[in-house]
């Protein structure tokens, strides 16, 4: 028994002098370093840009019927289900066609600092307008471009609502005067490496 | 032995610790007493990260309170969210659909894997082990990729409603948590080949930290940390909610209560997480994923258009909420940190009166006194990163 026992704490020693545990770990990470499929970072920004699946909750977006006219017909509910009333609402009157019913929003603002990006303004929205939109660079200089207004929300969407996202596309990034994007080539996308 | 220690009298030292140290969790901090390089008393000073989150919920309807909750331990915001909606439906005293308690099941779990991931990662960076760190970060992207899919969102998700969930479980989501079953195990694996056997990571782990069972109960303990100390309080066992009764899983336990079997037993949740996520899923039926009671969950969309009676309850809900009866209720679950309760007190109105959540960090944290005491400065380092504090959860 204490043979054996002795026998065992020697074979526990050589071990211990020829540093299995930490080869064993370290055949691991070398492991990694030379295989390259084993890559997982992306490389945002100068060539790569994630594309988040459809249901992303990022910056809001108004919308348009097929026909050009604007979705919201005011009714604040998106300001009144807010938690933390980020949403401001202000309707008017306009029977010129510039919405799908006569109430359109005079303003429509978004303050994005205060917003938890939970989507219940899209849930609560009766007519689709809201949309929480699949743009998630928000990074800006001063507080005032963190909040976002109607003209600028209703723009088009740079990914289209067909595309299921959740793959990594082509993307370049240019400079311009009033800062830096990241534009996406999305005909050229990519599984992430898991 | 002691002549030695008089003959070098070192004066006793107040050292602070945190909230700006790197290898904090959070901004904790901590105050300790040291003599040369023991601790004599250690004492957690927390509130950096107070934000009133009881209060703000005092002044929200039941439904919008949720996304604070992600707030709170935000390395595993989905517990969060099952935690509060369990304990609000409980007030309501409405029974969810079968589809709806499996989802959640299924999305606690995985936010239970992104959880501990993130505590053994961040647990052996703190100890230099930094290639955990990234390996554990690869594996907890797979994890928010699902969620993404699962939710639109990474972190804060926002995913339970009170009575189901918001969105269904497709079959896209399915098929990445199958992917998900068959490609951690060799992953975990590859962590423990690294730290296990491994003698720096034995030596700062093992005898460090050590809390008997009493003490462990004593002090309120709860979650992994428990578990490890020889205590086998499982909430998910022992109280079962949801369908985790019909669920087969172990609940593993250590022997030792120290550091090294913490890190044992959330190794091994990991895979019994894995378990349930596969049975879950398997098991999952097809059917609505919310309750059928309009006034708590509105009609889906394409009814809102349709119907004036959908409109109608569509309207209410957004704007007034639901009032839920008057009356006190607790209800707890397990979340990766540990037991995780909300206590509400409502007044019959559509806002919960006094809304109390007993936080596992905040209740884990008052045994760093007890595991630090005559241990070495370096060692407070691996206690704290064995107890995984979320500072978001423990100021609350």
């Amino acid at each position: 028994m204490n043979e054996g026992k002795g026998r065992f704490d020697i074979m526990e020693l050589i071990k211990k002098v020829l540093f299995t545990d930490f080869v064993k770990g370290l055949v691991i990470t070398f492991g990694y370093n030379v295989s390259m499929d084993s890559v997982i970072t992306v490389k945002y920004p100068d060539e790569e840009k994630w594309i988040p699946y459809r249901r992303f909750r990022g910056l809001h977006t108004l919308n348009r019927t097929a026909d050009g006219r604007e979705l919201c017909v005011a009714c604040e509910l998106c300001s009144k289900a807010c938690p933390t009333r980020c949403i401001t609402v202000i309707p008017m009157e306009d029977n010129t066609g510039r919405g799908i019913s006569d109430r359109v929003a005079k303003v429509w603002k978004v303050d994005l600092v205060r917003c938890l990006f939970c989507g219940y303004c899209e849930d609560a929205c009766p007519t689709r307008a809201v949309r929480l939109g699949r743009e998630y660079e928000l990074a800006c200089f001063d507080r005032n471009c963190a909040v976002k207004n109607r003209e600028e929300l209703l723009r088009p969407q740079p990914v289209p609502e067909e595309m299921s996202g959740g793959v990594v596309a082509k993307a370049r990034l240019r400079t311009t005067p009033d800062g830096i994007e990241v534009v996406a080539d999305l005909s050229e996308t990519r599984k992430r490496r898991v | 032995m002691t002549e030695k220690n008089d003959l070098i009298a070192t004066k006793e030292i107040t050292l602070h610790m945190g909230p700006q140290h790197p290898s904090m969790h959070g901004v904790l901090h901590l105050i300790l007493d040291i003599q040369g390089e023991k601790i004599v008393h250690a004492e957690p000073d927390i509130g950096y990260l107070h934000r009133g989150t009881e209060k703000i919920a005092e002044n929200l309807l039941y439904h919008q309170f949720v996304p604070y909750t992600d707030r709170l331990d935000y390395m595993a915001s989905m517990s969060n969210n099952l935690a509060y909606v369990q304990s609000v439906e409980k007030l309501l005293g409405i029974e969810i659909p079968e589809r709806a308690k499996y989802i959640r099941v299924a999305a606690a779990e995985l936010s239970r894997i992104a959880g501990h991931l993130l505590a053994i990662g961040a647990w052996a960076l703190d100890l230099g082990a930094m290639s955990i760190l990234l390996y554990a970060m690869r594996e907890r992207e797979y994890v928010l990729d699902i969620f993404e899919m699962l939710c639109g969102s990474r972190m804060t998700l926002t995913y339970l409603r009170v009575g189901g969930v918001r969105y269904d479980f497709t079959q896209e989501c399915k098929d990445a948590c199958a992917r998900m079953i068959e490609l951690f195990p060799s992953r975990i694996d590859e962590y423990e080949t690294i730290l296990t056997g491994n003698r720096v990571w034995i030596q700062r782990n093992k005898g460090i930290g050590v809390l008997t069972a009493e003490q462990a109960l004593d002090l309120g303990l709860s979650g992994p940390a428990l578990r490890a100390s020889g205590v086998k309080w499982d909430i998910r066992k022992d109280e079962p909610y949801l369908v985790y009764d019909r669920l087969d899983f172990d609940v593993p336990t250590g022997t030792n209560g120290d550091c090294f079997d913490r890190y044992l037993c959330r190794m091994e949740e990991i895979r019994q997480s894995m378990r349930i996520i596969r049975q879950a899923v398997r098991d999952m039926p097809d059917g609505p994923f919310n309750v059928d009671i309009p006034e708590i969950c509105p009609p889906p969309k394409p009814d809102v258009y349709k119907n004036m009676e959908a409109l109608i309850h569509h309207f209410k809900y957004v704007s007034q909420g639901f009032k839920a009866p008057k009356g006190e209720v607790y209800s707890s679950i397990e979340s990766p940190k540990g037991e995780l309760g909300v206590y509400i007190v409502s007044d019959g109105g559509e806002k919960p009166f006094r809304l109390k959540l007993r936080s596992p960090s905040f209740m884990n944290l008052q045994t760093v006194n007890a595991m630090s005491e005559g241990m070495y400065l370096a060692d407070v380092i691996a206690i704290i990163s064995s107890l995984d504090p979320v500072f978001g959860e423990c100021d609350k």
